[in-house]
Formats: C-alpha cells, structure tokens, sequence
C-alpha cells in the first residue's frame, strides 16, 4: 500500500473506531451550560459534554449508511446475478424492467416520506437508503456480470464440464467483486449523505440525539460560540467520506490499469 | 433513432403510471391522518370521525386512488387539507424559488464543469490533472450541509456580507439573497460532473477513430470540438440527469437552512402535517419532472451518439 493509501485507511480507521468502540467507552454526559468550555471539546447547546456525544453519536451516522449499502448488495446483487446468469430472457426482463421505472424517483424524497412516517426508527430509514440504492447496484452487478460470463473464460470452464455453481460463483461471481469495490467507495458516502441529510432536516432521529449529523444541526447557531459542537461531528462525517472516496478512486484507477494491460 | 425515440417514450409512460400509484402508495402508508393529527386535542372521536368522512378519509384506499388519479388526468392535483386551497395554488407558489435556485446553479456549474471535465481529460495525470482532481475529491465528500452551516457562519454571522435567511421578497431581485445557497449546491454538482467529463474526454481521446484522426492530421482544435466532445458529453449528460437527483436533495438541505420558501419547504411542510393531497401533488410534480429530466437526457445522449440502444 502506498501513502495515499495509508492516507485513505486513516481518513476511515478513526471515524469508524469511535463508532465502534466509542461507546463502549462513553461516560455520562452531564448538564453544564450551553456552550461553554468545559471539558475535552466544550458543551453543546444544551450544556452536553461534545466529546462523550462524539463517543456515541457515530454508531447511527455510519451504521445506517453502512447497514444501507450492505443490505442494498444483497438484494440489488441477487438480483443482478441472477438476470446475468438465467438462460430464460422472461427472467431477465422481470427482474431488471421493474428497477428502470423505480430509478427516477428522487431519493431524499422517497426516504424523508419514510422518515417522517416511522418517526425516528433508524431502521426504516435505513431500508429506504437501502431500497433507492437496489436499482443502481442491480444494473451494475448484472452489467459486470454479463461482461465476466460473456468471456472466453467462461466457455473454456462450460467446456471442461465444470458446474454450473463452479462457473457462477467460483468465476463470475469473483470477477464482479472489482467494480462492485470501485462502486462501494461512492456509493458509502452517498449514502452518509442521505442519511445525515435526512437527519440534518430533522425529519430523522429526534433533535437531542447524539448523532454526528443531528449535532451539526442542532448546533448549528453556537459554531461561533464554540466551534468545536459543530466542527467536531462534521469533521468525523467528512474523514469518513473523504477517505472512501480516496478508496473509490484508487480503485477505479487499478481497474483501469488492469483493463489496459 | 425514430424508433428509439418512440420506445424510450414508451418507457417513461410506463414508468409514469408505475410512479402515480407508487407516490399514492407510498403517501397513504403514512401512519396517522390529518384529521387525527390536527385536532386530537379539541374534538372528540366522533367529530375526528365525522370530519375525516368529510375530508373523503374514511374509504378504502383502492377508491381513493382511482378517484385521485380521475382527478388528477383531468389537472385537478385536489385540495389541501390543511390550508383548505386548491394543491396546484401550493405548487405554483413554491415552484418558482426551487426553479431559480436550479437554474441559477446548473448555468454556473455545467459550462464550467465541461470546461474542467476537458482540461482534466487532456492533461491525463498531468500536474494539473492531479491538482484539480484531488480538490475535487475533497470537495465531493463534504455533505451540502456542512458547507452551508460554515458558510453561513463565516459570511452572514461574522463578516455580515450576505443574508442569511430569506426574508421575504423576489429572490430574482435580491440576488445576494442568491449567492450562499448557490454556492452550496455547486461544490458537489461540479465535482461529480467534471470527473465524468474527464473521464468521458479520456475514454474519447483513447479511441481508435480520435488516434486515427490525429494521425491524418486532422487540427487539434478541430480534433476537440467535432470527436472528442461529443463522446466526452455522453457520461457527462446522463451524469446530470442524476446530478437531478443530488441536486434536489441539495435544494432541500438549502431552503430548509436558508429559510426559502420552495417546493421542498413545502413538502416537508406537507408531510409533517399529513397533508396528504399536498403531499401527493407535489411528489407526482417532481416525480414528472424526474422522468422528463432522464427522458431528455437519453433521448440527447443518442443523438450524440446513436449507438446506445436501449433494448438489450
């Protein structure tokens, strides 16, 4: 790895450790006054540490958007595969015909209508970032996968008689890892986006969460006051961002250099 | 191409159907009603019953449905519940805000990003290149609302030279009132656009043709404008017509922090207050011009260049 990678794994390591670790760590959070010095990083607007709320505040801005994206993998990908793979064209079109008339509707709008009706459920919010993601990660899987079973690879393994399993998942379903990893990066921190967004408009997670997102907002009035309650938690959002973007582009580079090889 | 035309339009018929009963679906899912939301406090359950018969509540979804689409294929969007006027009142009244933000930002963002997006893609990971692109990266992954609240902060707050908050009035005669919000929803729309550009130009300049052409010796210039560009655009175009979709959410974000009374204020507004019709018009407005957005830019990507087909 080299050191824009190092940079990149960095920019995601801290971010992602608080989140994880951070409250297991995480202590009570107190009622001082609003805005004031005290502690690591001062108080928030309503006189909360904003360090112990930056211990807790990560597990539902990156977990919602990371539980989105896997789970959209997992439907969008299924359903990629399988219209790649299947020999009946009916299949094929069913599967895929249905996600071209769902990719124009707007995503805020859809997750906000969401948000708004299972008031505070992180979980809902999280299917509706999942479900505007299926169409788009569908196409891409299946365009990956119809490039890969398309190859001379695939007809030599047919003719070697090896399984039908063998071929799919043994080849085809490994080469579609590459532009899925390439896709993941962007598609990571769009989904960051929508979720903090959501949040930000308060149609989300109640306005006292310690969420990085709602904190920005709910802030947002003290960043002169003390910076800190709000560049804190935008900061820990953007590393997490920037660093799978780095990530993304590094990827789709190698790939590319790989196809021109 | 006429044939392609007729079925990409086929398509978005379909798709318009599939997102009427998909926006009526999805607004009646939502748990509570106006009736219930509205006067819980003051009316007993017989008159929330009584008033939600009224408001056409009380029937089966099925009814409604067929009833609202009758209505709206007749341009009848319905009433509001809420402020008890016509729903198409309410679209017209907040269109005009969200439509001078778009376009004020697209006339900034496109002609600049295709002017990057090219001098990106013939520099390929040249010093420039490398310089451009990692801004972009970086700008690309600050959420619009961090940039918005920092700006707000450092122009409004502390310096004091520009408005932070609408406070009534024509934007279009107030421009400074323009000029934060603008500024928000550009950074990420450029970014995202002019690395498409780029890559597109890149791509173009690879081709067998544009290497043949500079082998005949055809003028650079030339080579640019007439080969290179029109390829270049294709991912550009339908980078955009999903730009549509990073843009509104974007939009939503600024009027919500900047206080501009648009389509997404209400909205938000609407669903907040289960104002179902409201709700319902202006989902099916933007889910329109949603489909109109991504119909134009197929059906321009295969002009420029008439093989993408669209069966496969």
């Amino acid at each position: 790895m080299n050191r824009r990678g190092w940079i990149a794994a960095g920019l995601i390591a801290v971010p992602l450790g608080i989140a994880i670790l951070g409250p297991l760590v995480s202590y009570e959070v107190g009622k001082g006054l609003p805005y004031s010095s005290e502690g690591l990083l001062g108080t928030d607007g309503l006189g909360r540490d904003v360090f112990g709320l930056l211990l807790v505040g990560g597990r539902t801005a990156l977990g919602m958007a990371v539980g989105a994206v896997v789970l959209a993998y997992v439907v969008g990908g299924a359903i990629g595969l399988v219209a790649a793979s299947t020999r009946h064209r009916w299949l094929d079109e069913g599967l895929m015909r249905p996600l071209d008339v769902l990719l124009p509707l707007p995503s805020l709008l859809v997750i906000s209508v969401v948000a708004v009706g299972w008031r505070a459920s992180a979980l809902a919010i999280m299917m509706a970032v999942a479900m505007v993601n299926v169409p788009t990660v569908a196409r891409l899987v299946r365009a990956a996968a119809l490039d890969a079973a398309s190859g001379p690879v695939v007809e030599a393994l047919r003719m070697q008689r090896e399984s039908w399993f063998a071929i799919q998942i043994g080849y085809v379903g490994r080469s579609v890892l590459g532009p899925v990893a390439a896709d993941l990066g962007t598609r990571i921190t769009l989904a960051v986006f929508l979720v903090a967004s959501v949040n930000f408009l308060g149609l989300g997670l109640s306005p006292t969460a310690p969420d990085w997102a709602v904190s920005v907002s709910r802030n947002r009035e003290g960043l002169l006051l003390q910076p800190w309650s709000v560049l804190a938690p935008a900061l820990l959002l953007v590393s997490f961002t920037l660093g799978f973007n780095l990530l993304a582009d590094r990827l789709v580079h190698r790939s590319r250099q790989m196809a021109a090889v | 191409m006429r044939s392609y035309a007729a079925q990409r339009a086929l398509l978005a018929v379909l798709q318009l159907a599939v997102l009427s009963v998909l926006v009526f679906v999805l607004t009646s899912l939502l748990p509570g009603d106006a009736a219930e939301l509205r006067f819980t406090e003051t009316l007993t359950p017989e008159q929330v019953a009584r008033l939600r018969a009224e408001l056409g509540l009380d029937r089966p979804a099925p009814e409604r449905f067929v009833h609202w689409l009758g209505n709206v294929l007749t341009g009848d969007l319905g009433t509001s519940l809420i402020s008890g006027g016509p729903v198409i009142d309410i679209v017209r009244s907040s269109i005009g805000a969200t439509f001078v933000l778009t376009v004020a930002t697209l006339a900034i963002v496109v002609p600049l990003a295709v002017a990057l997006g090219i001098v990106m893609g013939t520099r390929e990971n040249g010093r420039i290149d490398r310089a451009i692109t990692s801004v972009t990266l970086a700008l690309s992954a600050i959420p619009d609302f961090v940039i918005a609240v920092v700006l707000v902060a450092v122009f409004s707050l502390r310096l004091g030279w520009l408005p932070a908050t609408w406070v009534g009035g024509d934007l279009l005669a107030s421009p400074a009132l323009l000029v934060l919000p603008v500024a928000v929803l550009f950074g990420r729309t450029v970014c995202l656009l002019s690395r498409q550009v780029r890559a597109g130009t890149i791509n173009a300049l690879h081709a067998e043709y544009v290497v043949q052409a500079r082998r005949l010796g055809v003028p650079r210039r030339q080579l640019l404008l007439r080969h290179v560009l029109p390829n270049a655009a294709v991912p550009g175009v339908q980078e955009l017509a999903r730009t549509g979709d990073t843009l509104l959410g974007g939009v939503l974000v600024v009027e919500a922090i900047f206080a501009i009374p648009g389509f997404a204020t209400a909205l938000v507004d609407g669903v907040e207050t289960r104002d179902i019709p409201t709700v319902q018009g202006l989902t099916l407005v933007l889910a329109v011009a949603a489909l109109l957005i991504n119909l134009t830019a197929d059906l321009a990507c295969n002009r420029l260049v008439p093989r993408t087909a669209l069966l496969r």
